[in-house]
C-alpha cells in the first residue's frame, strides 16, 4: 500500500471563513432543524461503529446543532448517533443545490484538476488502463466538474451519476454502475453523508466488475481539524458529517466488505488555516501547546504544519484508492 | 559486497554458497573459504558472484564464463571499455561453447523502487516527452581517501565519476538511451594527494535532443543523490538513494502533472504527490532477476553487458571532453588503459 503525500498551495483563509461557506452551514442547519422537528421522518440508531463495527454503547456521545455524535474509542471514527433515510438525505442535498443554483458557484478548477491527476498518475503507477470512469454524485454537487472532464481528461470516457434519491441499499447505483461497466468509480463527496457508508461501498463492491478501481475521498477524524476542535470545527456541517472516517476505521471496513486498499492519503489542505482562524478568534480558548503554536503562527509556519500533516496521515480530508 | 549478495541470495532462495574468497580467511564463516580465486572451482558452482575490485573483474568475469559459469559482477564493469569489450567477448563465446550463461552487472540503482516508479510514469506516457534531466550524486570522499584502491587510476580507472557517478549516467541511459554529444569539467580540488578526479560536470544531448547534466561529487559534504526528469506534462524528482549506510536518506518520488490556465498554458507549481520509500529492495531484486536468467532463462532488462558498455563508453566521452583533464590523464603515469 502507498501513502502520498499531495502538496499545494495553502488556500486563503477566506475560503473557509468567507460568507459563502456560512451560508452553506446555515441552510444545512435550517434543513436538518425542520428534518428533527418533522416527526413522519424515520430515523435509524447505529448501533454499533460504522467503520470498525465497535458496539456504540463503547462510544462516548456528544452533541452537536442539536445531533448526536459518537466518538469511536475502537478506531477513532466519529459518527452520528442515529441518520435518517437515505432518500430523505438524498432530497434535502437536491434541495440544498437547487436553492444555491443561480449563486455563483466559485472556481474550483484546482480542484478538479488534482482529482484528474490523481486518476491519471494512479493509471500510470498501477501500469493498468483506467479508460472508463464513472462519477458518482460528484457532477452535482459540483456542475461545473463534467465540462471540466471533457477540457482536460482527454483520454477518459466519463459516465456521471447523479443525484437522485436513492434506496437503502443504493439499487439505483448498483444498476448505474452494472451498465456503465467503468474500469474506475470516482467518489469523492458521499462517504461522509451516506446514512449507510457501509452499504455503500457493499454496492460499489458487488456491482462493479472484479479489478475496478474506485478513487474514494472523505473527510477524515484523524485530521489534527477534527482531533482538537471535533465537531467544533466550521467544516463540521452535521448533515455533511455523518460519519468521519479515521484511517484505521475506513481500513477496517474495506477489509470487511472485501476491497482491497492500494492507497491511502490526506490531502486535506485546511487543518493549519483552520486551527489558526479559531485560536487566534477565540483568544479564551487555551490548550496547551496548540493555542501559542497557532496565535503566534506566521503563513510559512501554517504552511509547514500542514505538510507534516499530510506527510503524517493526520489532515481532515482522506483519500483511498480502493480495488473490487 | 559479497555478504550483502550473499544475504540477499539467502532471502530469495534457490541458491546455496558453496565457497567464498576472500584476501583473509574468515574463522567465522559459515561457508568454506579460499584465498585464491582459482581455488574456488574445485567447489564445482554453478555461478560466481564477482565483488572484487575494478582491475580484477575483467579477468575474474572471463575466468569464470571460459569455464562455463554465469556470472553476477559489482558494477563498474572494470575500469573502461576496453575491460567491457573484452568480457563482451568472453559471454559470446560462453554461449557459444556453453549456451545460456548469464552475465550480469550489478547496476542497482535502476530496480530502487522510487526509480522504477518514475519509470512506470514515463512509459505509461501520462507525463509526455522527456525534455531534460539533472543528475547530482555525491559524498564527502570517504575514510582513507588516498589510500583506497579506488582512487588509484591503474586499479579503478577512475575518481568519483566512475565509481558513484556512472550510477547516475546508467539511469540516464535507462530513460534516454545513449548519449553522442558530451561537454564536460573534470577537477581534482580538494583531494590533491590522489590522481584521480574529485568532481565532475558534464552536459550531454542524445540523438533526439534530450539534454543531460550530470554532477558527480567527492566533496559533497552533504551526501546527495537528486535526479530530475522535466517532461511535457510535468515533471518527476528522485531525492534521496537508500543504501547500506543510509546516508542518502530514504528515496522520496515526486511527481507533479501540470496544470493548465484557459489558454492551455502550465500555471507555475503544480500540485505535486510525493511517494516516501523507505526499504532497499534492490539486492533482492537484482538477484530474482539474475536467478530467473540462469533458471528459467529470462531475458535481463538491467545490467546487462551491452548496458555496461554503453555506460562506460558515456564515462570515458567524459573524460575525454575536457581537453585539460584528458591531457592530464594522459600525462598520469599510473593510469592504466589496457
Amino acid at each position: 500500500m502507498q501513502t502520498p503525500v499531495f502538496l499545494d498551495h495553502l488556500p486563503d483563509i477566506d475560503a473557509v471563513a468567507g460568507q459563502k461557506p456560512a451560508k452553506y452551514r446555515l441552510r444545512r442547519n435550517q434543513a436538518l432543524g425542520a428534518l428533527l422537528l418533522d416527526p413522519t421522518d424515520p430515523w435509524q440508531e447505529r448501533k454499533c461503529c460504522p467503520a470498525c463495527g465497535q458496539a456504540s454503547d463503547k462510544n462516548p456521545i456528544f452533541s452537536q446543532a442539536l445531533m448526536e455524535f459518537r466518538r469511536c474509542s475502537g478506531c477513532n471514527s466519529i459518527y452520528a448517533a442515529r441518520t435518517p433515510d437515505q432518500a430523505t438525505l438524498d432530497r434535502l442535498r437536491l434541495e440544498q443545490i437547487a436553492a444555491t443554483a443561480a449563486e455563483p458557484q466559485g472556481d474550483r478548477e484546482f480542484e478538479f484538476t488534482s482529482l484528474l491527476n490523481w486518476i491519471s498518475l494512479t493509471e500510470a503507477r498501477l501500469e493498468r488502463r483506467l479508460d472508463r470512469v464513472l462519477d458518482i454524485r460528484f457532477a452535482s454537487q459540483a456542475p461545473a466538474w463534467p465540462d471540466a472532464t471533457e477540457r482536460l481528461s482527454h483520454n477518459r470516457a466519463w459516465d456521471f451519476l447523479h443525484l437522485e434519491p436513492d434506496s437503502p441499499d443504493f439499487a439505483g447505483l448498483r444498476a448505474a454502475i452494472a451498465q456503465a461497466a467503468p474500469r474506475a468509480i470516482l467518489m469523492p463527496a458521499e462517504l461522509d453523508r451516506a446514512a449507510d457508508p457501509a452499504a455503500l461501498l457493499a454496492a460499489l463492491k458487488d456491482a462493479a466488475a472484479p479489478g475496478t478501481v474506485i478513487f474514494a475521498a472523505s473527510s477524515c477524524a484523524d485530521g489534527l481539524e477534527y482531533e482538537i476542535l471535533g465537531a467544533e470545527s466550521p467544516s463540521f456541517v452535521p448533515l455533511d458529517r455523518l460519519t468521519v472516517f479515521s484511517i484505521k476505521g475506513f481500513e477496517t471496513l474495506s477489509a470487511r466488505l472485501g476491497l482491497k486498499v492500494l492507497e491511502v492519503s490526506t490531502p486535506g489542505r485546511l487543518d493549519a488555516v483552520i486551527l489558526d482562524r479559531y485560536f487566534k478568534s477565540a483568544e479564551n480558548r487555551s490548550i496547551p501547546f496548540w493555542s501559542s503554536f497557532f496565535r503566534e503562527a506566521d503563513k510559512n509556519r501554517l504552511r509547514d504544519l500542514q505538510i507534516l500533516l499530510q506527510r503524517s496521515l493526520k489532515s481532515g480530508v482522506l483519500r483511498f484508492i480502493l480495488e473490487t | 559486497m559479497g555478504r550483502i549478495r550473499h544475504d540477499a541470495m539467502d532471502r530469495h532462495g534457490g541458491f546455496e554458497v558453496v565457497v567464498a574468497c576472500d584476501t583473509a580467511l574468515d574463522p567465522t564463516a559459515s561457508v568454506p573459504m579460499v584465498t585464491d580465486p582459482m581455488a574456488v572451482y574445485d567447489y564445482a558452482p554453478d555461478v560466481i558472484v564477482c565483488s572484487v575490485p575494478n582491475m580484477m573483474i575483467p579477468d575474474v568475469v572471463c575466468t569464470a564464463l571460459e569455464r562455463g559459469k554465469h556470472v553476477f559482477s559489482e558494477k563498474p564493469p572494470g575500469r573502461n571499455s576496453a575491460d567491457v569489450r573484452r568480457m563482451m567477448e568472453a559471454e559470446a563465446a560462453a554461449q557459444a561453447a556453453h549456451g545460456g550463461r548469464v552475465l550480469k552487472f550489478g547496476f542497482n540503482h535502476r530496480v530502487h523502487d522510487a526509480i522504477e516508479e518514475a519509470k512506470k510514469l514515463i512509459d505509461a506516457g501520462t507525463m509526455g516527452d522527456l525534455y531534460f534531466m539533472r543528475g547530482v550524486y555525491g559524498k564527502a570522499g570517504g575514510p582513507n581517501y588516498a589510500q583506497n584502491w579506488r582512487n588509484d587510476p591503474a586499479l579503478s580507472g577512475g575518481g568519483i565519476l566512475i565509481d558513484q557517478g556512472i550510477h547516475m549516467l546508467d539511469l540516464f541511459q535507462m530513460f534516454a538511451g545513449r548519449f553522442t554529444d558530451v561537454q564536460s569539467f573534470v577537477q581534482r580540488k580538494f583531494w590533491t594527494d590522489v590522481p584521480v578526479e574529485d568532481n565532475a560536470f558534464a552536459l550531454m544531448k542524445n540523438a533526439q535532443g534530450i539534454v543531460a547534466s550530470v554532477h558527480s561529487s567527492a566533496t559533497q559534504w552533504q551526501h546527495t543523490f537528486r535526479l530530475e526528469l522535466y517532461l511535457r506534462n510535468g515533471f518527476i524528482s528522485v531525492d534521496g538513494i537508500l543504501s547500506a549506510s543510509g546516508s542518502y536518506g530514504t528515496e522520496v518520488l515526486t511527481v507533479a502533472l501540470n496544470r493548465l490556465d484557459a489558454t492551455g498554458s502550465p500555471i507555475p507549481n503544480p500540485e505535486s504527490q510525493e511517494l516516501r520509500f523507505t526499504e532497499d529492495r534492490s539486492w533482492d531484486k537484482e538477484i530474482a532477476e539474475f536467478h530467473a536468467a540462469v533458471v528459467e532463462g529470462a531475458a535481463l532488462r538491467c545490467g546487462t553487458s551491452q548496458q555496461a558498455l554503453d555506460v562506460m563508453e558515456l564515462v570515458e566521452a567524459i573524460y575525454a571532453a575536457d581537453p585539460e583533464w584528458s591531457t592530464t590523464r594522459q600525462q598520469t603515469p599510473q593510469t592504466a588503459t589496457e
